[in-house]
């Protein structure tokens, strides 16, 4: 029942801002009160005139209504429809018998519209709007209450709905209150139902993105078939373990997942070695020291490929190069290691076959030589039949180009060690002057048969480096010889040799062709040739400067040249000072 | 007689698998005025000639086929009955590290090939006055 009153007070005053619906029940009851006065011979319609108009006023009343209703937002002046109401009604009232008539009780259906709305002083409205359309008839007539009983129910009567529009009003604000309320809880409802359904779409699209990222690993890890990926805790209990590990190492990730340890599959002797190198007691760490040494590069951070053995199930072993990455979880913290091993067991062989081949060429070139320059020798120191003057000579020429062979397979040699990485320097301390004009000296008989002069600049105080004397005199033999070879007859050979405060630098210019420009950056590359080389057919094969480079490279130094064709070739090689004490 | 140095002429054997070279250095020897008691073309052969002259001095190749002159040399030192033996290593291989092998398995001398038979035959000379 209660909650039937609340509803249409509600629907009436809340819920439905139309005016038009709010005005229906006044217009249908007023329309009832004229049919009844019409009808019923027991009502007295007094003055026609008066029902007329009010019955004129509440159809006005209702059309403002309508128009209200259309109009898009809601507006106070809406008000207006039940004061014309009330007018209306106290026009019916004045026209059906003044203060005796019976039709007062429609009051109230306006004065409910005007005390539910928001504010209280609509209560206060409301009050005068009854009290006025109950006087009506005195004010209609300039007329007063006649007795007390007049006046209480002019009063009153506005009092009591006062009373109740109060309560109307508190009610409709409650009830304005509690459904602003819910709909802001609606509302907010709302608001949090769409974040929460982003943060569920999000979620769900990172979990799809990772596990497109989870299967994207998980198909690298299964694609490399070349390289063995192992995973370990901080322990060495292997927890990854791809088919490139199961391939090379022979056991499926079934039975080593969770049960093995990385280092079971190293070279157990080349794990103590490692640790006693690094200075690991034994069992002075909770971990195998032999693991300890394993991890040690990822342990500093340090980014290191380093040859392993690791050894099968079945006890063979493979000769790997392995990366070791630490595995960090989301704060950055190691939480174990990746194993990434490449077998190097061909590129050993390789390179193995390579050094054997480069000994075996040379062993096999040198041993006709050495045949050849033995018995020359032994024809020349032959007393018991000494060769004529035109003998010796061609002899000199036989000798002259077993020599330049000779050299020619050290060369050879020495450019495969270099290209091998494996190039052997005998390191002392060494006087660059001695090198410099032992060189010279040694290039005299070159220079006067080809007709250039050389000339040597050596300062006073000497000059040390550390390095290897023989291969630096190589080195400047190198670039002298060439010197002489580019010079025409007449030309000069300058060598000098001079200190900064942080390089020795030893220059050979010449006077010579020059070296055109678009061909200086090739100068260094194996058995290169200058065009102008090989267009004034200077001999050699060009692997001269290739081999003075590295020699100057392996001694930490540099090795710059300048040209200009048709006006000589500077060549400066600087090597570093040892650090003043 | 075994691991002492006889009064007479120093008795040489030698081994070198390119028979060339194996003349060149018995031209030396001889003219060096040595005793040439045998030639071998391999390493195993030159292990019997040794067993059965006992020379007073042993020039070897180091590369040669079955066993090797550095192993040789290393199965000489390691045998009482060779001792105070001389032992000369040849080889094509120029570097330091040949060299250092080679006296590391117990050589005595070094020669790099191509070597000068008028110094190499100095040197023997110089061996003949030494051991007299």
């Amino acid at each position: 029942m209660r909650r039937s009153i609340f509803s249409l007070i509600r629907r009436l005053s809340v819920d439905t801002p139309s005016p038009a619906l709010k005005q229906l029940p006044t217009f249908v009851a007023f329309a009832i009160a004229l049919l009844l006065a019409v009808l019923l011979p027991s009502v007295v319609i007094t003055l026609p005139v008066a029902v007329f108009r009010g019955s004129v006023i509440m159809i006005l009343a209702t059309l403002l209504s309508l128009y209200f209703a259309r109009l898009r937002r809601v507006t106070r002046w809406s008000l207006l429809v039940p004061g014309f109401s009330l007018l209306a009604i106290a026009l019916l009232r004045n026209g059906t018998g003044g203060t005796t008539s019976l039709f007062s009780v429609l009051i109230i259906l306006p004065v409910v519209w005007i005390a539910a709305e928001k504010g209280r002083r609509w209560v206060v409205v409301a009050i005068i709007g009854t009290s006025a359309a109950i006087m009506f008839p005195y004010f209609a007539n300039w007329d007063l209450p006649a007795n007390a009983g007049e006046w209480i129910r002019g009063v009153f009567t506005p009092f009591v709905y006062g009373v109740a529009a109060a309560i109307i009003n508190e009610l409709s604000r409650q009830a304005r209150h509690q459904l602003a309320s819910i709909q802001r809880l609606a509302r907010e409802r709302e608001v949090r139902l769409k974040e929460t359904l982003s943060l569920a779409e999000q979620l769900q699209e990172n979990q799809q993105r990772l596990h497109a990222a989870d299967r994207f690993t998980r198909s690298v890890l299964d694609a490399v078939t070349e390289q063995s990926v192992i995973g370990t805790d901080l322990r060495g209990l292997i927890d990854v373990w791809n088919p490139g590990a199961a391939m090379m190492l022979g056991l499926p990730a079934s039975e080593t997942q969770g049960k093995r340890h990385i280092f079971e599959f190293h070279s157990g002797d080349e794990l103590e070695n490692r640790s006693r190198e690094l200075n690991y007691p034994p069992g002075a760490t909770v971990l195998n020291p032999g693991f300890s040494a394993l991890v040690e590069s990822a342990r500093l951070g340090i980014a290191e490929v380093r040859d392993w053995t690791y050894v099968r199930s079945d006890g063979s072993s493979v000769s790997v190069a392995v990366a070791v990455t630490p595995r960090v979880d989301e704060e950055d913290v190691t939480v174990g290691y990746i194993f990434v091993a490449t077998d190097v067991t061909q590129a050993l062989e390789v390179a193995r076959l390579k050094d054997e081949f480069v000994g075996l060429i040379s062993h096999e070139l040198r041993t006709p030589l050495s045949s050849i320059l033995g018995y020359l020798e032994l024809m020349r120191d032959d007393n018991e039949a000494p060769l004529s003057e035109e003998q010796l000579q061609y002899l000199s020429v036989a000798e002259r180009n077993a020599h330049r062979l000779l050299r020619l397979v050290g060369d050879l040699l020495f450019t495969a060690q270099v290209a091998s990485g494996k190039f052997p320097l005998d390191i002392s301390q060494i006087a660059l002057n001695d090198v410099v004009a032992g060189a010279v000296e040694s290039a005299r008989p070159a220079g006067s048969a080809a007709g250039v002069e050389l000339i040597l600049y050596v300062p006073e105080e000497s000059i040390a480096v550390r390095g290897d004397a023989l291969r630096l005199g190589q080195a400047c033999d190198n670039l002298i010889s060439n010197a002489i070879k580019f010079t025409p007859q007449g030309g000069t050979v300058t060598v000098s040799l001079e200190s900064t405060d942080v390089d020795a630098i030893i220059t050979v210019r010449d006077t010579g062709m020059g070296i055109p420009e678009s061909e200086l950056d090739q100068l260094y590359a194996r058995f290169f040739r200058a065009s102008t080389a090989t267009r004034n057919a200077v001999p050699g094969v060009g692997l001269g400067l290739t081999i003075t480079k590295a020699i100057v490279i392996a001694h930490g130094g540099q090795l710059d040249v300048e040209s200009e064709e048709g006006v000589g070739t500077a060549f400066s090689l600087s090597l570093p000072l040892p650090r003043r004490p | 007689m075994v691991g002492t140095v006889s009064a007479g002429t120093p008795r040489v054997v030698i081994a070198d698998d390119d028979p060339d070279i194996r003349a060149l250095i018995s031209i030396a020897v001889r003219r060096a005025g040595l005793e040439l008691l045998a030639e071998a073309e391999d390493g195993d052969r030159a292990h019997i000639a040794l067993q059965e002259h006992h020379p007073d001095l042993a020039i070897l190749d180091v590369s040669m086929p079955g066993m090797t002159g550095l192993e040789l040399c290393r199965l000489i030192r390691a045998d009482d009955a060779f001792a105070g033996m001389h032992i000369v290593l040849l080889s094509a291989a120029v570097d330091d590290q040949a060299r250092a092998a080679g006296i590391e398995a117990g050589a005595d001398e070094f020669f790099a090939k191509p070597f000068s038979p008028r110094e190499f035959g100095a040197w023997l000379s110089q061996l003949t006055i030494r051991e007299d």
